[in-house]
């Protein structure tokens, strides 16, 4: 049985059982996203009695007085205007905090409603949180459910997530050009510098040399928000995974104003462009015996995906070959591992470029933020348990890397959540 | 004697044009192509081009002045004395003449077929053309557009030619490439609602990035005329604009959703940094109020799109793609190392918010290294493009110095909006600038004047641009008709013709330009009065007195309003617009018979004034002439005080009484040093100057009590002496065609003038008197007249004719007399001679302002040769 599959059922649909260990959240414009351990316990099906290589290692010898546990790194997101739904969750989870996160039994607290905790003298629980949610929502959480957010830099986690996960996963990294899928792989020691497309509701672009060595150089404000955010406008659509099924079947010659359209169907040879590639996106919607309602909204989707995914492969490309940056990765919640999304990136990247660059993407793209959060606090060691695991083992072995299952064509359709196997210190 | 024939001179209604071909070709016929040097066989060169958009239609056609025959004696004379005679550098001649720049909407296209048909340009000739004009069915114009295709067959039926299609990116580029070399002040940057011109050298202007922004965006890279290469571009574009627009609001035009933006409020679409944060994110340096997420809001909010304002839908849309065409644009002029990068295109259509947001983002991006700039011309590159790519119309060797561009009044085109039909004549023209009265009187009444929009906000939380209604069009510059004079010349004594810049006052201070252009109006009743009182105060004089008011005011409106409109604009440019709207309603001279009547005055005593000055010993008698020329530039029309004082006396009372406030020192007062410099001190004695320009003014006192007895003297110490007068009347000033009679009139009564008029050829018809009857005569070293090129009280060094320029080159001593020539203008103009800058300040703020003093105050500036 794939483990993944089996949690990810799991954590969609029920309130996670397993004790929670750690904890961090990200709050972005549109989603929030969550990174939580869970030991392994006789609830979690399947991979209970999977035994863990980690605990074989038995890295139990360590210097941390701490017991080391097995279990799973888990991710999970919400929608940011479900923000509420979110809170529910994490009270609803039976969180073993130890270290800087009190243990206190949230379950407890949402277990009896409305009621403040029993305790008077509970105290208040901590937990790292980035994104600008964490700051607009940190009274939210602190009134609701005394939980007081540690807010770390959104770019110090996205790199730190993004360093962590290229770093050590072996499978992190892949090209995706025609559907055609393919893992990359890094050589640690030739990783940095390289340019970090984060691709929220807006657009961050990170020139990163190395383990909290990085510079925002640029950015721009046509992102995740503006394809979301227009594309509700303009369709009836009420998700935006809605929206991007749709624009999986659209096709944007509709209302886009291709080169043949200008040069009566012919390409314009004189400088390279064919006669398919966009001129104008959305420059035939000024017809004026059309309505909005005339345009199929599969065909409005298709373009404006094609717009934004075009646009940020070029300012990307460009902003790489400004500071002779070799490779970029995209990530952020856009993205959603949607393959028309990576494929449109791709194609702008390469159509740019002439070929010399690739755009590669992240398996955990929208949750940087969240991992990096995750990873500022050191209480869990993972990063140190890795290291060691490392000596003994090459890098293809390690438990936690992703089951090597294929991700499926529409990936971009499930939720996005998943976990991953390892071992962390307890507290 | 002088003879009436001496300056028959005949002068179309603008800059003259030296037409000197004619008198050389026939004495050149060897030349290998002579009778392409003569003027009416030259004229095989097409006249005009289209450039046929989606909604626009531009077109630039040449016009050539009419009636250019210069061939009298003075010129001839002039030319064996100054050589100008191999002066012609080509082996064809560029003609003179005109290029217009013209809109009409495609979907009136009737209205530019008429146009193009009532202006006979669809002749493939001049309007003097070559006979075979019948032969029209084989008139090739070129064009470009993509309506070059589409109304082929239209163009065909209609006026019997054929459009030959020219590829859109060559046109583009050449216009470019024409308008950044020819036009001086053609680029300008504009942040935050304020424009600023930006002068380019020509010769530093490749590589450059040329971004047009129609439906899509092209970026190209110029290297040189014709050298040119797309590089990049955007499918984000005036299109996804519009696009994008029409299905988010109801607008019909892209001008209403242009219009719209200017009130909308983006906070209700964007995601700003703040809805994120709650708060700035200083970290990397983002404002609460930056953009985060184009239409981020909206995935906020459970709301229809009925529930947006379309204006806010608008905004947000114009700055998302506004601020993502800036920074490609600024990532592509990084990458390939351009240093300039020019925005054109239908999509910024001179509407100030679009060129805000697309500055604001070059300027964000690249942390202020890099400027957006414009073209004021920019909706005619490719129609331009199109007229260049004919051959043989020599444009592209014109210098920027051979360029004047004017600002006519009237339709179809004028500051930058099609107005209506095409104007055929000066009645038309008159007819309609009086149903433009209601229009009129609206611009004319007092504009209020408010600084212009210099928010301390910073960033681009609020449209800066927001609050006055959209010109879409005409937050468009206006565009000028372009006067190609290829007689015009750099002034070879400057010191650095780079460096010089003729205006003294900078309008761009916006209380100096409110000065001067309530100045300008008061001043203008009593301009009118002279004007409709020199043609004989006839209805139809009237008539046209009105017309000029209407228009000139308008002018005024405009400026006070958008002070940048016609470019930028120093008080010359300002002072011969007005010359320049006088000759537009065929006010030849306005103030002919007043400088009639003061000649005639001041003659009657200039006996009497030689004989006093005679009587001098050398020193005083230098000192003395100074004076009165100081005295004498009291007559001036142009000066409210002056005009004041001619109501109480005559004009010699003036001059006495003005004559004996001339107390040392002056307010500027290097008289000592030029008086060294003429006379030496002790024993020695300097070396006479070669050649002196004397650069008049006005008329009466000021030419015939002041200026001429300095020549005199200066004669008399054997320096050949050049009066440099105006090419074409400037209120009272003295013209350069007026001179040869006052100085005809003067040497009566003086025999060193009269032998210095006949060596100069100002007598012809005396000098060969003299020269059959007394041989033994010494030759007298000459006196000469030139023209300056200009019409304006004042002097742009930068553009003078090519008499002058010629006159210039043995000269060794220049004076320039009169506020206009030497404080208005040249005050700081540095020169390659010994130059004399006289004048009397008749206005108490310039006083003030340039020389700490008071009105009637003297500048006596002397300064070597540098």
């Amino acid at each position: 049985m794939d483990p993944r599959r089996a949690e990810t059922g799991k954590n969609s649909d029920q309130i996670q059982s397993g004790h929670v260990y750690h904890l961090a959240l990200d709050i972005g414009g549109s989603l929030a996203k969550l990174v939580y351990f869970t030991k392994n316990d006789e609830h979690i099906v399947g991979s209970e009695k999977k035994k863990s290589p980690m605990k074989a290692s038995g890295i139990s010898n360590s210097s941390r007085n701490s017991p080391v546990l097995n279990g799973r790194l888990n991710f999970k997101k919400f929608e940011t205007s479900k923000i509420n739904d979110c809170l529910e969750f994490i009270n609803s989870m039976k969180l073993h905090l130890g270290g800087v996160y009190k243990i206190v039994m949230i379950a407890m607290v949402m277990n009896a409603g409305c009621q403040q905790p029993e305790s008077p003298g509970s105290q208040t629980i901590t937990i790292k949180a980035t994104g600008g949610g964490a700051y607009k929502y940190a009274d939210l959480f602190k009134e609701k459910f005394r939980i007081s957010l540690d807010k770390e830099d959104e770019m110090d986690c996205l790199v730190a997530g993004a360093n962590f996960l290229l770093e050590t996963i072996h499978q992190e990294a892949f090209t995706y050009m025609g559907n055609q899928k393919q893992f990359v792989w890094i050589d640690k020691n030739d990783l940095y510098p390289y340019l970090l497309v984060n691709i929220g509701s807006g657009v961050g672009m990170i020139k990163v040399e190395g383990d909290g060595k990085f510079e925002r150089v640029s950015g721009t404000s046509i992102g995740g928000g503006t394809f979301w955010g227009l594309g509700k406008l303009l369709t009836k659509c009420k998700s935006f995974d809605e929206l991007l099924d749709l624009s999986y079947r659209g096709n944007n010659r509709a209302v886009d104003m291709l080169v043949g359209d200008i040069y009566g169907g012919m390409d314009y040879s004189k400088i390279g462009l064919s006669s398919t590639t966009i001129a104008s996106s959305f420059g035939r919607a000024i017809s004026e015996n059309k309505e909005r309602d005339d345009y199929k909204p599969e065909d409005i989707a298709r373009s404006l995906l094609r717009m934004i995914s075009n646009n940020i492969g070029q300012i990307s490309y460009l902003t790489a070959l400004r500071f002779g940056l070799k490779r970029i990765f995209f990530g952020g919640f856009f993205i959603r591992r949607h393959p028309f999304t990576m494929d449109t990136l791709s194609v702008a990247v390469n159509f740019w470029s002439k070929g010399e660059a690739k755009a590669m993407f992240l398996q955990h793209e929208g949750f940087l933020g969240a991992v990096g959060a995750f990873m500022s606090s050191d209480k869990h060691g993972l990063k140190e348990l890795l290291a060691n695991q490392k000596v003994e083992r090459p890098p293809s072995k390690l438990s936690f890397s992703l089951d090597q299952t294929q991700v499926p064509q529409q990936d971009g359709e499930l939720n996005g959540d998943e976990s991953i196997e390892c071992s962390v210190y307890g507290a | 004697m002088a003879t009436k024939g001496s300056n028959s001179i005949h002068r179309s209604s603008s800059r003259p044009l030296l037409d000197l071909s004619k008198a050389e070709i026939q004495g050149n016929v060897e030349e290998k192509y002579p009778t392409i040097l003569l003027p009416n066989q030259s004229d095989d060169l097409s006249h005009l081009a289209l450039d046929i958009g989606g909604s626009l239609i531009k077109l630039v056609y040449f016009s050539r002045h009419e009636g250019q025959s210069t061939n009298d004696k003075r010129m001839k004379i002039l030319k064996d004395k100054l050589g100008i005679l191999n002066g012609n550098r080509r082996s064809y001649p560029i003609l003179g003449g005109r290029l217009h720049f013209v809109k009409f909407e495609t979907n009136k296209i009737n209205e530019c077929l008429e146009f193009i048909y009532s202006k006979k340009l669809h002749c493939g000739g001049w309007e003097s053309h070559h006979s075979d004009s019948t032969n029209d069915q084989n008139a090739v114009i070129k064009a470009t557009g993509g309506g070059a295709y589409k109304f082929a067959d239209l163009f065909k039926e209609r006026l019997g030619i054929s459009l030959d299609k020219e590829d859109e990116m060559d046109c583009l580029v050449a216009g470019a490439n024409f308008l950044l070399k020819a036009i001086r002040h053609e680029a300008y940057t504009h942040m935050e609602g304020q424009k600023e011109f930006i002068q380019i050298d020509p010769n530093d202007l490749f590589p450059y990035l040329l971004v047009n922004i129609g439906s899509g965006v092209s970026m190209i890279k110029v290297d040189g005329d014709g050298k040119f290469e797309r590089v990049s571009g955007t499918n984000v574009g005036g299109g996804t604009y519009w696009g994008l627009g029409r299905l988010l609001t109801n607008c019909s035009s892209f001008d209403e959703l242009l219009e719209l933006s200017q009130k909308g409020d983006n906070r209700t679409t964007d995601m700003l940094v703040g809805d994120i944060y709650g708060t700035d994110y200083p970290k990397i340096g983002l404002s609460a109020s930056t953009i985060a997420s184009s239409f981020g809001k909206a995935t906020l909010e459970n709301k229809e799109l009925e529930e947006y304002r379309p204006e806010d839908i608008s905004l947000s849309l114009l700055r998302m793609i506004s601020y993502n065409i800036g920074q490609i644009s600024y990532l592509n002029a990084l990458r390939f190392g351009l240093k300039r990068i020019f925005f054109g295109g239908f999509f910024i259509r001179g509407h100030a918010y679009t060129m805000d947001a697309i500055s604001f983002a070059v300027h964000f991006w690249s942390k202020g290294t890099a400027q957006a700039m414009f073209l004021r011309h920019e909706g005619f590159l490719g129609a331009l493009g199109a007229f260049m790519s004919y051959e043989k119309h020599g444009l592209d060797d014109l210098m920027v110095h051979q360029f004047v561009e004017r600002f006519p009044m009237g339709a179809p085109y004028t500051g930058g909006k099609i107005h209506g039909p095409p104007l055929r004549n000066l009645n038309e023209k008159i007819s309609w600038m009086e149903k433009f009265l209601q229009k009129g009187t609206e611009i004319t009444a007092p504009v209020p004047m408010t600084p212009p929009g210099t928010t301390g906000l910073g960033g681009f939380e609020v449209p800066l641009s927001k609050g006055s209604t959209l010109r879409s069009d005409a937050s468009a510059l206006n565009v000028g008709v372009l006067h190609l004079i290829p007689t015009l010349e750099v002034f070879p004594l400057l010191v650095d013709p780079k460096m010089y810049e003729p205006n003294t006052v900078d309008l761009s201070d916006h209380s100096e330009l409110e000065y001067w252009l309530t100045i300008l109006s008061e001043h203008l009743p009593d301009l009118v009065d002279k004007a409709v009182a020199s043609e004989g105060g006839t209805d139809d004089s009237k008539r046209r007195g009105d017309a000029f008011a209407r228009a000139f005011s308008a002018h005024l409106a405009r400026l006070m309003e958008e002070p940048a409109a016609y470019g930028k604009l120093g008080l010359a440019n300002l002072l011969e617009m007005r010359e320049e709207c006088l000759r537009e309603f065929q006010f030849v001279d306005a103030y002919r018979s007043i400088k009639q009547r003061e000649n005639e005055a001041s003659l009657a005593v200039l006996h009497d004034l030689l004989m006093e000055l005679d009587s001098l010993d050398e020193e005083t008698r230098l000192l003395t002439l100074i004076e009165g020329v100081l005295a004498a530039n009291i007559f001036d029309w142009g000066s409210r005080a002056c005009v004041d004082l001619y109501h109480k006396g005559t004009i010699i009372e003036i001059y006495r009484m003005s004559r004996n406030k001339m107390q040392r020192p002056w307010r500027v007062d290097d008289f000592d040093a030029f008086k060294e410099r003429m006379l030496g001190s002790g024993d020695k004695k300097p070396l006479p100057h070669r050649r002196a320009l004397l650069f008049v003014d006005n008329s009466g006192a000021d030419i015939v009590l002041g200026m001429l007895p300095l020549a005199r003297e200066l004669l008399r110490r054997g320096t050949e002496v050049v009066l440099v007068g105006n090419s074409l009347p400037a209120l009272n000033d003295v013209t350069a065609m007026e001179l040869p009679d006052i100085v005809a009139e003067a040497a009566k009564h003086c025999d060193i003038l009269r032998r210095a008029a006949e060596s100069g050829g100002l007598l012809v018809d005396a000098m060969t008197n003299t020269l059959d009857g007394s041989k033994e005569k010494l030759p007298s070293v000459p006196l000469m007249v030139v023209e300056n090129g200009c019409g304006s009280p004042c002097i742009d060094f930068r553009q003078v004719s090519s008499e002058l320029a010629a006159a210039a080159k043995d000269a060794d001593l220049i004076i320039l007399e009169g506020m206009g020539r030497s404080l208005h203008t040249n005050l700081y103009a540095q020169f390659k001679c010994d130059a004399l800058k006289l004048a009397m300040v008749k206005n108490q703020r310039l006083a003030e302002k340039l020389v700490q003093g008071n009105i009637y105050d003297c500048v006596c500036k002397y300064e070597p040769a540098y």
